[in-house]
């Protein structure tokens, strides 16, 4: 470490109380089930935009993909594109306005709620919930395993005790404050996250000798490419890998297409559509949001591709040698050398806030499906019982388990749980919620068909057929005898290519082939929806 | 172009740029339209 634990010590502490203090804030404020769901639906603009993005970009967002764009270049700045357009333009006014309105029309608070309502199904509510609490424990986990390793290396502390720490204090603010603590402390981490990766863009460049010539020199490397990378269809740190090969799908299938459409159906990012007041404040926040993804996930991808001419001119090495082979470890050991001391503080502050945005909205949303959708609507059929007392305990198991999780998952594991819970929420919620927003004939029954269908395609691919997981998990060598079912190219395309068309074209067959829903329902929920897509 | 020779590539870093852009100018031209009544 360049710098020294004490003050590192004394800036974190400082940056714990401000963020105990806004929770505080939080938990005065919250009086109703509503504030404590969805912050009573009168969220300001900025804060909308910056804790959607805080909670959006995780320390695997910045510290896993850019290392990757260390390792294998700047294709991976497609996703930043996706990132953008998709994530925050198609996201916030395409499907944002028409949530918003929907969950106003059925009262929706949470975002299986929303879906359970439009198709009039406890079941999908239920299921979604259930969905949720299972899964997200497993992103959960690898976002908590990201923050803890930062504490661990920068505070010299024991990697467990992080883990608890870092646990403790976000469980503290999100069962206590609920949303608005959720989403005003997110504000504040996207605020300073904001500021460290600007400050790091542009002396990452400075330091370079200009933009053209940074890129250019990073261009000029191409010959460096290790043998091993270059069999899988690595051709440089500009240049695309080979049409079609290992690293291409990667890129392509898992990369750019799971994370930048899986984020739509996220159910964390999704109910925050529903905190805002009207149209205007999700208009707003596209002015902040756009340029606050560019911030993270452009630069982190920029610099994490550059760092090997950094580390070619410093050291005569590229990024993943310097980082002794490890891709997580390429940002960390860039900012460690590169940057003045003052910096790396503040970057691992910035680290440090990028986790705890985003565990604090995944405990949110995880207690909420346990408490408000699995509890409430599924097994007590909609009477209030213990709701709010079930969430507390939902958000504290679910807490527990990815405690539990980030002890045993290894560490190299934390952007592939990022991608397979983006790409298992792609393909069983996005067909559905696609057509609760904009088909008035989907009806109940195709919904239900495209989850199940979404969910269980997904993780058969999961398990028998995408190399990566398959064999990992074993399962599939247990049972037939070898790593995947399939072989060759389809080892390699991820399931979101597969299981989210299956599930659109499952949720197409089925709700034509069956009684459309109920006019009046159908009629309720779209009232007034397309007027507000189209502000007078 | 902007020394990388890529199309595929530059193509990713311009749009990038402009698509944040865009949201700045999308926001700033919507910025008072789509203001509702009191709900819920």
């Amino acid at each position: 470490m360049a710098v020294s634990t004490p003050i590192l010590g004394i800036a974190v502490l400082i940056y714990m109380m401000v963020v105990i203090y806004i929770g505080w804030i939080g938990y005065k404020q919250t009086k109703s089930t509503e504030d404590f769901m969805l912050a009573g639906r009168k969220v300001n603009p900025l804060v909308l935009a910056l804790s959607y993005g805080a909670a959006f970009i995780s320390t695997s967002a910045i510290v896993g993909f850019g290392g990757y764009a260390g390792a294998f270049g700047m294709g991976v700045l497609w996703l930043v594109f996706m990132n953008i357009f998709v994530g925050i333009f198609i996201a916030f006014v395409v499907f944002g306005a028409r949530t918003r309105r929907l969950g106003v029309n059925l009262k929706a608070v949470t975002f299986p709620e929303l879906i359970g309502r439009r198709f009039q199904s406890r079941f999908i509510q239920g299921f979604a919930g259930a969905l949720i609490t299972i899964f997200m424990p497993l992103y959960a986990g690898s976002v908590l395993i990201g923050g803890a390793r930062f504490m661990e290396t920068a505070l010299n502390m024991d990697y467990n005790s992080a883990v608890l720490i870092l646990a403790v204090i976000v469980a503290a603010y999100v069962i206590t404050g609920g949303l608005i603590a959720v989403m005003y402390t997110d504000a504040l981490q996207g605020a300073l996250m904001f500021v460290g990766m600007a400050i790091l863009f542009f002396l990452t460049y400075a330091k370079l000798g200009g933009v053209v010539e940074a890129h250019q020199a990073l261009t000029n490397m191409a010959h460096m490419v290790p043998e091993n990378l270059a069999a899988v269809g690595h051709t440089g740190w500009t240049s695309m890998p080979v049409f079609g090969s290992p690293t291409w799908w990667t890129l392509v299938s898992t990369i750019v297409l799971g994370v930048g459409i899986g984020v739509l159906a996220q159910p964390q990012l999704a109910v925050r559509f529903m905190t805002v007041k009207d149209t205007r404040s999700l208009n707003r926040a596209v002015l902040s949001g756009g340029p606050f993804i560019f911030m993270m996930a452009g630069v982190a991808y920029v610099v994490g591709a550059l760092s090997n001419v950094y580390f070619l001119e410093t050291r005569g090495m590229i990024s993943l040698e310097a980082a002794g082979g490890n891709i997580d470890a390429i940002i960390p050991a860039y900012i460690n050398s590169a940057m003045p001391d003052y910096f790396v503080i503040f970057f691992l502050l910035t680290l440090l806030a990028a986790a705890m945005s985003t565990l604090s909205s995944q405990f949110h949303t995880m207690g909420t499906a346990i408490g408000h959708d699995f509890y409430r609507e599924f097994l007590m059929k909609g009477k209030l019982g213990h709701t709010i007392s079930i969430t507390k305990i939902g958000i504290a198991v679910t807490i527990v388990i990815s405690v539990i999780l980030a002890y045993i998952l290894p560490f190299s594991i934390i952007a592939r749980a990022t991608a397979i819970f983006f790409g298992l929420c792609a393909a069983a919620f996005l067909p559905m919620y696609t057509g609760a927003l904009f088909w008035k004939r989907m009806n109940k029954q195709g919904a239900i068909a495209s989850l199940l269908v979404g969910t269980f395609t997904s993780l058969f691919w999961l398990t028998f057929v995408h190399a990566k997981e398959a064999s990992a998990l074993g399962i599939s060598r247990a049972l037939f005898g070898v790593d995947t079912i399939l072989t060759g190219t389809w080892s390699v395309v991820d399931p979101i290519l597969i299981a989210t068309p299956l599930a659109f074209i499952t949720a197409v067959v089925v709700s034509l082939a069956t009684q459309p829903d109920p006019e009046d329902h159908v009629d309720k929920c779209f009232s007034s929806l397309n007027k507000s897509d189209r502000p007078a | 172009m902007l020394g990388i020779d890529d199309p595929q590539i530059w193509l990713a870093y311009v749009l990038c740029f402009l698509s944040a852009v865009g949201c700045i100018i999308y926001g700033a031209l919507k910025w008072n339209e789509g203001e509702e009544e009191e709900e819920c």
